[in-house]
């Protein structure tokens, strides 16, 4: 390294960013694989192996998510198939797949499912009435269903791309040889994408595995992974932390694994389509196009479920846990409003923060690892991913060990919430803002240079302004997913502090699902009013950034 | 404002790029660096604009150093090859950015911005964003917002090389007379020959980090000292020889079995030599010309190019040669055809091998 580069101050913008993520992600994470091996008597890896309840949650995690990965990539790849090669009626209807994983936070999914399908649901009771009953929901029927219902988008999105970025003229060059369309395409296409939707499914696999929401709420007894952390979280508290460390050690062992793999796949399947020509979707029309409408529908249809339940949840009358489906009232929203209005306003407060914290950093650390590297900005590149392994559960394991007491003694305060959220969010806004940044070419930053702007006023001046409409998507984007988190917030908030998600998570454990129905619907609106705001003022596509 | 560059070193990683260079661009003048893709003529450009720091020796801007300081205090300007014009402010927000950034403000500011469109005819399009821009409205707005801040030294990386070829040529002129009026010392950097001989008053060929040949476009083109500058300036058949001294200032070159004379350019006399002929200089008859020496040949391979005609030769012995034909009749031969080669003792160089 040269002497010049330690006198620049981008140098010591590394350094200090190098410094909180240190303390904020390799701090954490530390503390918990230290805290698996700490404690009195047996090591938490030997009651782990000893407790039949702990293997089990691993075993059933690992059953679980391969099942859940294997039903969304059959909804997922044929779903992003028909849509990306044939046109047909209500199409325009599956366009709105991204929208909705976005907007439904997986507590209120979680939520609406029991409403329908639970002990008292709607839809159980109507089919009491003629005789079927079904299987119970919680358990392995609600979890897997619930989660492919949520997660499959995320296949949907990953191939839809893969096929829109595949050169047709690579399948006529199939033809022209002598096969069939059928089979050139399974020959030729498929190879080029699968790869991508090898990389999706392997994202729905760790979600699975870090997923709270739905598991806490839906498992009842089954032990899962993420709620045997939590709950041995709970049990424990801060004093002796073993068991949740261990458990917590294996959710990252078994995600950096996935990680791992992900990578391996991808740099292997790196084809290079040198030039492209998209296909235009062939129309699909009387019996063919119904065939291929109707299960698209209903797998949308089934998507949207729970915003019309918790619309309707909210405005219904409720007597306790019983919900009087078809009588009205404003009572329950008048709650989140006027009676106890804390956790909207903490929400408001802490995602505030945390998201303008969140792409401040991210902006500003993405410039240095793009536009300024050094020595430490592979450091500070690697670390900042390190949180794409770590679930919210993890995350709420770590934060709790590392600043419980000591030096820096952030639990039972608003900091560690914000802290939780940003660190949770902070990757996906340096990844926008580094796709971004490597879109400027350097020349620009060179031409404000020569004309006498300095390197620091450079970036305020002529930088920041053209990241300025990816920023502002990031932020809506980062805005919404820190709004909905639950499983790392949960484990680190005090009395007073609850969130929407917190405060809707508690409601339903009471079973009080018309008030969850008003805080799930002000905590949808909440997400979705930034995004439409942002939609028709400012023309910001929320998704063209993803 | 000369430029004085003296044994400037630089280095990317283990490799130099440059090492050693020297080089004097007298006030005033427009110098292109002239050279294939590699050969570290942008390198440089970038070293004298201050975003690639020299490892080792300095340059002076009319003798004052300036290695060492940052490139937003060198006083530059400079047009950048994608032009780098700022996607979010307006033309005139564009050109006004460097003066702005000089402090000044207000009236000023709005005239001098107004003049520098006017001068290069977009005086209309000041409120237009860049994307709402034709490629030869961008390369202008970039001009005139490097001319704008009135620089000592204006510096241009492939100015040109996303233009259309009539478009180059119009663009080609709206420079070099700004140049003039303003008479801003200029270096250009390209890879187009004809540029380079159409634009400057100095070139400098360069080479592996290297300036090969210094000189006017004139003598660059008429006078190559070495192979590779007769090769990269103009098209050049490149002839080893073996010599034999004769009346200066000719030498006897000795082709195979055939003798002729050339102009002798070597610095010093050697036994070997490289013989350059430019294919427009040499003339194909059906039998031998008068004022000319010839060689029999034979023709191979033709090309008909609308203004002339460039044939393929053998000359015997595995030898080729390249000839253009202009003028009435410039296609008049076939391949197989049995002719003569003349050749004008004036125009054939012999230089060192």
């Amino acid at each position: 390294m040269s002497a010049d580069s330690i006198r620049s101050p981008w140098f010591w913008l590394t350094a200090l960013a190098l410094a909180l993520l240190a303390l904020f992600v390799l701090y954490p994470l530390l503390s918990i694989i230290g805290g698996s091996f700490s404690g009195e008597g047996p090591s938490g890896w030997a009651q782990l192996v000893s407790t039949s309840k702990y293997r089990e949650a691993v075993l059933n995690t690992l059953i679980l998510a391969s099942s859940v990965t294997v039903i969304c990539t059959l909804i997922g790849v044929p779903l992003a198939y028909v849509t990306a090669r044939y046109s047909f009626r209500g199409k325009a209807l599956i366009a709105l797949l991204p929208l909705i994983t976005l907007v439904i936070p997986e507590v209120i999914a979680a939520q609406t499912w029991l409403m329908m399908l639970g002990n008292n649901g709607l839809i159980t009771k109507f089919l009491r009435e003629f005789g079927i009953r079904l299987p119970s929901f919680y358990g392995w029927f609600g979890l897997i269903t619930s989660m492919s219902f949520i997660y499959y988008t995320y296949v949907y999105i990953g191939t839809v791309a893969a096929i829109g970025k595949f050169d047709v003229q690579l399948e006529e060059a199939a033809q022209s040889l002598g096969t069939p369309p059928g089979r050139a395409r399974m020959k030729v296409m498929l190879p080029v994408i699968l790869p991508a939707i090898l990389a999706s499914a392997l994202l729905v696999f760790t979600m699975t595995v870090g997923n709270f929401a739905i598991s806490i709420i839906l498992s009842h007894g089954l032990p899962l992974l993420s709620v045997s952390t939590y709950q041995a979280a709970v049990s424990e508290g801060t004093t002796s932390i073993t068991m949740q460390s261990t458990l917590a050690s294996v959710s990252v062992l078994i995600v950096m694994s996935v990680l791992f793999l992900n990578r391996w796949i991808v740099s292997r399947g790196r084809y290079e389509i040198v030039q492209g020509r998209g296909a235009r979707p062939v129309p699909l029309e009387g019996l063919r196009g119904l065939m291929v409408a109707a299960p698209a529908g209903l797998v949308v249809a089934i998507s949207l479920l729970p915003l019309v339940t918790i619309a309707l949840g909210a405005f219904t009358k409720a007597r306790g846990p019983v919900m009087q489906w078809g009588s009205w009232t404003f009572e329950n929203l008048e709650r989140v409003f006027v009676t106890a209005p804390g956790p909207l306003l903490n929400s408001l407060l802490y995602a505030g923060i945390a998201t303008f914290i969140s792409i401040a950093f991210s902006a500003v650390v993405s410039y240095l690892v793009v536009k300024k590297p050094n020595v430490l900005t592979t450091w500070v590149d690697y670390i900042s991913a390190v949180p794409l392994a770590l679930s919210g559960t993890v995350l709420g394991v770590g934060l709790l060990a590392a600043f419980n007491g000591g030096w820096l003694p952030l639990t039972g305060t608003s900091a560690i919430i914000v802290m939780a959220y940003v660190v949770r969010r902070m990757p996906f806004g340096m990844r926008n803002a580094q796709a971004t940044l490597h879109n400027i070419p350097n020349s620009i930053e060179e031409a404000s240079i020569s004309l006498g702007s300095p390197p620091v006023r450079t970036f305020f001046r002529v930088v920041l302004p053209i990241m300025l409409p990816a920023v502002a998507s990031a932020t809506i984007l980062t805005w919404t997913t820190t709004v909905a988190e639950l499983s790392a917030s949960i484990l680190v908030y005090s009395g007073g502090r609850e969130t929407l998600p917190i405060q809707i998570f508690r409601l339903i454990d009471s079973g009080l699902m018309a008030y969850a129905s008003a805080y799930g619907l002000v905590l949808v609106a909440v997400i979705l009013i930034p995004v439409i705001l942002a939609n028709r003022l400012f023309g910001i596509d929320v998704f063209s950034s993803k | 404002m000369s430029i004085d560059i003296s044994n400037l070193t630089v280095t990317y990683g283990a490799e130099d790029v440059i090492s050693g260079l020297s080089l004097a661009i007298p006030e005033g003048s427009f110098f292109t660096l002239l050279g294939p893709s590699g050969c570290g003529k942008t390198t440089l450009l970038r070293t004298i604009a201050g975003f690639v720091k020299a490892s080792g020796g300095s340059i002076r801007f009319s003798g004052r150093d300036v290695t060492k300081l940052p490139p937003h205090r060198r006083d530059i300007g400079m047009v950048f090859q994608d032009y780098a014009l700022f996607p979010d402010k307006t033309v005139f927000q564009n050109v006004a950015y460097g003066l702005h950034a000089r402090g000044e403000r207000g009236e000023s500011v709005a005239r001098k911005v107004g003049e520098a469109l006017e001068r290069v005819g977009l005086g209309h399009l000041g409120s237009r964003h860049p994307a709402a821009l034709s490629g030869g409205q961008r390369q202008r707005v970039a001009l005139a917002r490097a001319m704008v801040i009135k620089p000592q030294v204006l510096l241009m990386d492939e100015p040109l090389s996303n233009l259309d070829a009539k478009l180059r040529i119009q663009i080609r002129e709206t420079i070099t007379e700004l140049q003039r009026e303003a008479n801003i010392t200029t270096v250009f950097v390209t890879h187009d020959q004809e540029e380079a001989l159409s634009m400057s008053n100095l070139i400098g060929v360069m080479n592996r980090g290297a300036v090969e040949q210094l000189g006017t476009p004139q003598e660059i083109y008429a006078r190559p000292r070495t192979g590779y500058v007769a090769d990269f300036v103009g098209a050049a058949n490149r002839l080893p020889v073996r010599l034999r001294p004769a009346k200066a200032p000719l030498v006897e070159a000795s082709l195979g079995d055939v003798a002729i004379l050339a102009t002798d350019a070597m610095a010093a006399p050697a036994p070997e030599g490289l013989l350059i002929l430019r294919p427009e200089d040499l003339k194909i008859s059906a039998a031998p010309q008068e004022a000319l020496q010839s060689m029999p040949a034979t023709v191979r391979g033709r090309q008909y190019l609308g203004s002339k005609t460039s044939y393929r030769l053998d000359l015997g012995e595995a030898l080729q040669v390249v000839a253009e034909l202009h003028g009435p009749g410039h296609d008049g031969f076939a391949p197989g055809d049995r002719v003569s080669l003349g050749i004008d003792s004036a125009l054939a160089r012999v230089i060192a091998a």
